[in-house]
C-alpha cells in the first residue's frame, strides 16, 4: 500500500468515531426528525404514513405558530439583551483591582454551574403568590397592598421568566466580556488618558470597539440558545398562563407530547431550526467570525 | 501531508457507519418478543409500591421463570415513555395507568384483548373499557374527584357542608380574607388540575361534550348545541364566581392544589384521591384531623370525573408472558400491600375490596374511617370520561382532554375575561377542527 494511501487510511480510521458520534447524536436526529416532519404519525402508532406537506400546511394555518414564533423572538431579544447588559456591567466592575476580586469573580460563574430545575424550584418559591419572598417584602415595605401573580399573571409572566434567564445565564457573557476586557493592550487606555480622555470617553472610544466583536458573539450564541431554550420556560410556567410564554420550543413540545402528533412536532422543529439557520447564516454573511475572537489589536 | 478529498472521507466514514450499525438493524427488524421476559412500565413508583413490585415479581420468576422488569417513568412521563418504546420497535408487555390515557394506545391498536382476565378476575362492567368489541384494559383501581374542607374553619362561621352550587359560593366567600386566607380553589391553567374540575363540574351540570349520533353511529360535537350549549355557560359562569374566592390560580395544577391548602392559604380545595390528605398528614398535622372530605357539589347531576387505573397488555409484545403476570400480581397476597401504598388514595376497584378487614387494616385508614365510609358513600357515581356521553366508548376524548382544553377554557374566562359563551364556540371549534385534523 502507498504511504499516501496509509495516510488517508489513518486519518479516515482516527476520525471516523468522532464523526460517527456526531453523526449518531445529531444529524441522524435532525435527518430524522426533517423526515418525519413529512409523516403522518402518531405518538403511539408503531407506523407512519408519508402525508407530503400536510404537517406543514396545518401548522402554517394555526395561528399558534405565529404567536410561538413571536413570543420566541421577544423571549431572545429581552433575555439577551439583559443577558449582555448584565455581564457588561458585571465584568466592567469585575476587572477593577479590588481585595478579594478572585472570590467575588468565582461567584459570578455560579448561577451559570446550577442545573436549570435547582433555578426554576428557587425562582418559582422567591416569585410565589402567596408565599414568595419578592411578594412579601414588597407588601411589607408597603410597595404593594396585593401580591402579584409575577409567574401567572398575563402581563408579567414572560418578563419574569426573562429575568429568571437573564440571571442565570448572564454570568456566560460575563466570563467572555471580560476574558476580552483583560487582553486590552492598556497602552491604548494610556494613550487616551494623555489625549485627556475621561473614564466615559475611555470607555466609549477604547473598551467599547474592542469588545465589539465579542458582544457581537455572545449575543449571537445566547441568542441561539435562548431561542431553543425549553427547560426554564417550561419548569417555570409550562408556556402558560394562557399561552403567554409559550414559545416554539414549548409548541413543539405540545404538539408532540400534549397532543400526541409526532408528524406535527417535527414539523414545527424543522421550522425552527430553518429560522435559526437563516439567522446564523445571516450572522457568517455580514460578520467575520474568525475577527471576533482576534485579541490584542 | 496527503490531503483527503470531502468525498473520499464521506465515502469512508458511511461505510464504516453501515458496518458497524447494519448487524444492530438486522437484529432487531428480526426479534421477537422473549418468552421469558416481561418489561412492565408503572405510573405508580411510590417507594412502598416498588417493595411491593420487587416481591411480587421475584416470586413470579420462582414460579414461573419469567423475569420482570420494571420501569417507573412517573405520572408525567409514562405517556412518553411508552410512545418511545414503540416507536423503537420494543412494546413493553404491560403498563399500569389511567385507562383513559390507555385508550390512546387501545385507539392505534396497540392493545391485546384481556377479555379473559376481566372475566376471570370478575371485573365490574362499569369500569370495562371495550374499543372493538373486546376488553382493553384489566382495572385494579380507581380514584374520584373530591374536595377537602377546613371543618374548623367551618365550625367556627357556623357553615354547613355545602350541598349545592350555591352553598359552595356561600361557603367559599364566607371562609375568604383575602390575600391572607381563600375560600376555594379555582385553578384556571392549562393544566390537568384544571381541566378535571371543569371536566367534573361539567358532568355535575349534565354538560356533554359530544352527542351519540345513532344514525350514523358516531359521536358528534355537542358543546355548542341548544340547552347543552346553556349549561356549559351557566358552569363556566359558575366557577368564573367562585373564583372571586379563590387564588388567581392562574398557573396552578395539582401541587399547588395541595401546597395551597397545606399551607393554611384556603379553607376548602379538592383533589384526585386522598393524595391530599397525604401531604396535610405528613407536612401540617395541626389541621390533619379538621380536613375532612365532600363531594364537589351536584347542580344536575352527583356524576363526577372517575379515573380508573388498571393493567393494559400491549399487542406485540409477550402477551402469554404478561397475562401469566397479571393474574399471578392479582391473586397474590401481598397485593393489598400495594393498595396501601399511599391508603385510601388509590382505592381498589373492587367494593368488596374496599369494605373487607384486610383493606382496612392499616393505621392510616383505621384512623380516617370517615374518609373510606365517604369513598363507600361515593361509591358507583363517578364516570369515566370516555363513557360520559355515551354507552359507546368515545374515541374522540383526547383531543381535548390530553391537551386540557378545559384548562384553557377556565383560564380564557377567568384570566383573561372572555365571555363563557366566547369560550365554549371556541372550545367546539378546537374539537372540530382537531377532529378534522386526525381524520
Amino acid at each position: 500500500m502507498s504511504t499516501r494511501n496509509e495516510q488517508r487510511l489513518w486519518i479516515a480510521g482516527t476520525t471516523a468515531p468522532a464523526i460517527l458520534f456526531l453523526a449518531l447524536v445529531a444529524y441522524v436526529p435532525i435527518g430524522y426528525a426533517v423526515v418525519l416532519s413529512f409523516m403522518k404519525k402518531g405518538a403511539f402508532a408503531s407506523t407512519a404514513t408519508f402525508s407530503g406537506l400536510r404537517n406543514y400546511y396545518l401548522i402554517v394555518e394555526e395561528p399558534d405558530l405565529w404567536s410561538a414564533l413571536w413570543r420566541s423572538v421577544v423571549f431572545t431579544l429581552g433575555a439577551v439583551v439583559l443577558q449582555v447588559t448584565f455581564g457588561l456591567v458585571a465584568a466592567l466592575l469585575l476587572n477593577r483591582a479590588f481585595r478579594g476580586r478572585t472570590i467575588v469573580r468565582s461567584f459570578f460563574i455560579l448561577p451559570y454551574l446550577l442545573p436549570a430545575i435547582v433555578v426554576a424550584l428557587v425562582f418559582q418559591w422567591l416569585l410565589n403568590q402567596e408565599y414568595g419572598v419578592v411578594n412579601q417584602i414588597l407588601m411589607e415595605s408597603g410597595v404593594l397592598t396585593r401580591p402579584i401573580n409575577f409567574l401567572g399573571g398575563l402581563g408579567t409572566a414572560m418578563w419574569s421568566v426573562i429575568a429568571t434567564s437573564a440571571w442565570q445565564y448572564g454570568s456566560f457573557a460575563t466570563l467572555l466580556i471580560l476574558a476580552r476586557l483583560q487582553a486590552i493592550n492598556p497602552k491604548l487606555y494610556e494613550a487616551a488618558k494623555v489625549s485627556g480622555a475621561g473614564p466615559l470617553r475611555c470607555f466609549w472610544d477604547v473598551t467599547l470597539p474592542n469588545l465589539r466583536t465579542t458582544l457581537v458573539l455572545v449575543a449571537l450564541l445566547r441568542g441561539i440558545w435562548m431561542f431553543n431554550k425549553f427547560d426554564t420556560i417550561w419548569l417555570l410556567t409550562r408556556g402558560g398562563p394562557l399561552k403567554a410564554t409559550e414559545t416554539l420550543p414549548v409548541y413543539a413540545y405540545r404538539l408532540g407530547f400534549e397532543e400526541f402528533d409526532f408528524g406535527m412536532a417535527a414539523a414545527a422543529c424543522t421550522v425552527m431550526f430553518v429560522v435559526l439557520l437563516a439567522g446564523a447564516s445571516l450572522y457568517f454573511k455580514f460578520s467575520d467570525p474568525t475577527r471576533e475572537v482576534e485579541v490584542g489589536r | 501531508m496527503t490531503e483527503m478529498t470531502r468525498r473520499t472521507f464521506v465515502q469512508l466514514t458511511a461505510a464504516a457507519g453501515v458496518a458497524l450499525g447494519a448487524p444492530a438493524v438486522a437484529r432487531r427488524a428480526h426479534a421477537a418478543p422473549d418468552k421469558n421476559r416481561v418489561l412492565f412500565v408503572s405510573e405508580e413508583s411510590n417507594p412502598k409500591a416498588i417493595a411491593v413490585y420487587e416481591k411480587i415479581n421475584a416470586d413470579f420468576e420462582k414460579e414461573t421463570g419469567i423475569k420482570v422488569t420494571m420501569e417507573y417513568p412517573g405520572f408525567a412521563n409514562i405517556a412518553k415513555r411508552v410512545a418511545t418504546l414503540i416507536a423503537a420497535g420494543t412494546p413493553p408487555e404491560i403498563v399500569w395507568y389511567g385507562a383513559g390515557q390507555a385508550m390512546n394506545l387501545a385507539l392505534e391498536d396497540q392493545l391485546a384483548d384481556v377479555g379473559d382476565l376481566v372475566k376471570a378476575l370478575g371485573i365490574q362492567d362499569n369500569q370495562r373499557m371495550i374499543y372493538k368489541g373486546a376488553d382493553r384494559s384489566i382495572p385494579t383501581s380507581q380514584q374520584f374527584v373530591y374536595g377537602w374542607y377546613r371543618a374548623d374553619l367551618l365550625k367556627e362561621k357556623s357553615l354547613q357542608v355545602p350541598k349545592s352550587w350555591e352553598d359552595y359560593l356561600a361557603v367559599a366567600k364566607a371562609l375568604t380574607d383575602a390575600p391572607k386566607i381563600y375560600g376555594c380553589i379555582v385553578p384556571s391553567a392549562e393544566t390537568g388540575a384544571s381541566t378535571l374540575l371543569l371536566e367534573t363540574m361539567f358532568m355535575k351540570n349534565n354538560v356533554h361534550w359530544f352527542d351519540w349520533n345513532a344514525g350514523k353511529k358516531q359521536y358528534e360535537v355537542a358543546l355548542d348545541r341548544g340547552d347543552n350549549k346553556k349549561r356549559a355557560i351557566e358552569t363556566l359562569d359558575y366557577l368564573n364566581e367562585l373564583h372571586k374566592f379563590s387564588p388567581e390560580a392562574s398557573n396552578y395544577n395539582w401541587g399547588e392544589l395541595m401546597s395551597t391548602y397545606v399551607a393554611e392559604k384556603a379553607a376548602t380545595s379538592w383533589y384526585v384521591g386522598a393524595r391530599l390528605l397525604e401531604q396535610v398528614n405528613a407536612n401540617n398535622a395541626r389541621i390533619a384531623d379538621a380536613t375532612m372530605p365532600f363531594e364537589l357539589p351536584k347542580k344536575l347531576t352527583e356524576h363526577y370525573y372517575l379515573s380508573i387505573q388498571g393493567f393494559h397488555i400491549l399487542d406485540k409484545s409477550n402477551v402469554e408472558g404478561a397475562k401469566k403476570y397479571v393474574r399471578f400480581f392479582m391473586q397474590h397476597p401481598d397485593v393489598i400491600s400495594w393498595y396501601h401504598a399511599v391508603p385510601l388514595h388509590i382505592i381498589p376497584a373492587s367494593r368488596d375490596m374496599l369494605r373487607s378487614p384486610k383493606y382496612q387494616d392499616h393505621p392510616v385508614i383505621q384512623k380516617r374511617m370517615d374518609v373510606l365510609k365517604f369513598l363507600d358513600a361515593s361509591w358507583g357515581k363517578g364516570v369515566p370520561l370516555y363513557y360520559w356521553d355515551g354507552k359507546e366508548l368515545n374515541p374522540h376524548i383526547g383531543l381535548y382532554h390530553n391537551e386540557n382544553l378545559a384548562g384553557l377554557m377556565l383560564a380564557m374566562r377567568n384570566i383573561k375575561g372572555t365571555k363563557s359563551d366566547a369560550v365554549v364556540d371556541f372550545a367546539a371549534d378546537q374539537v372540530r377542527k382537531k377532529m378534522r385534523r386526525t381524520g
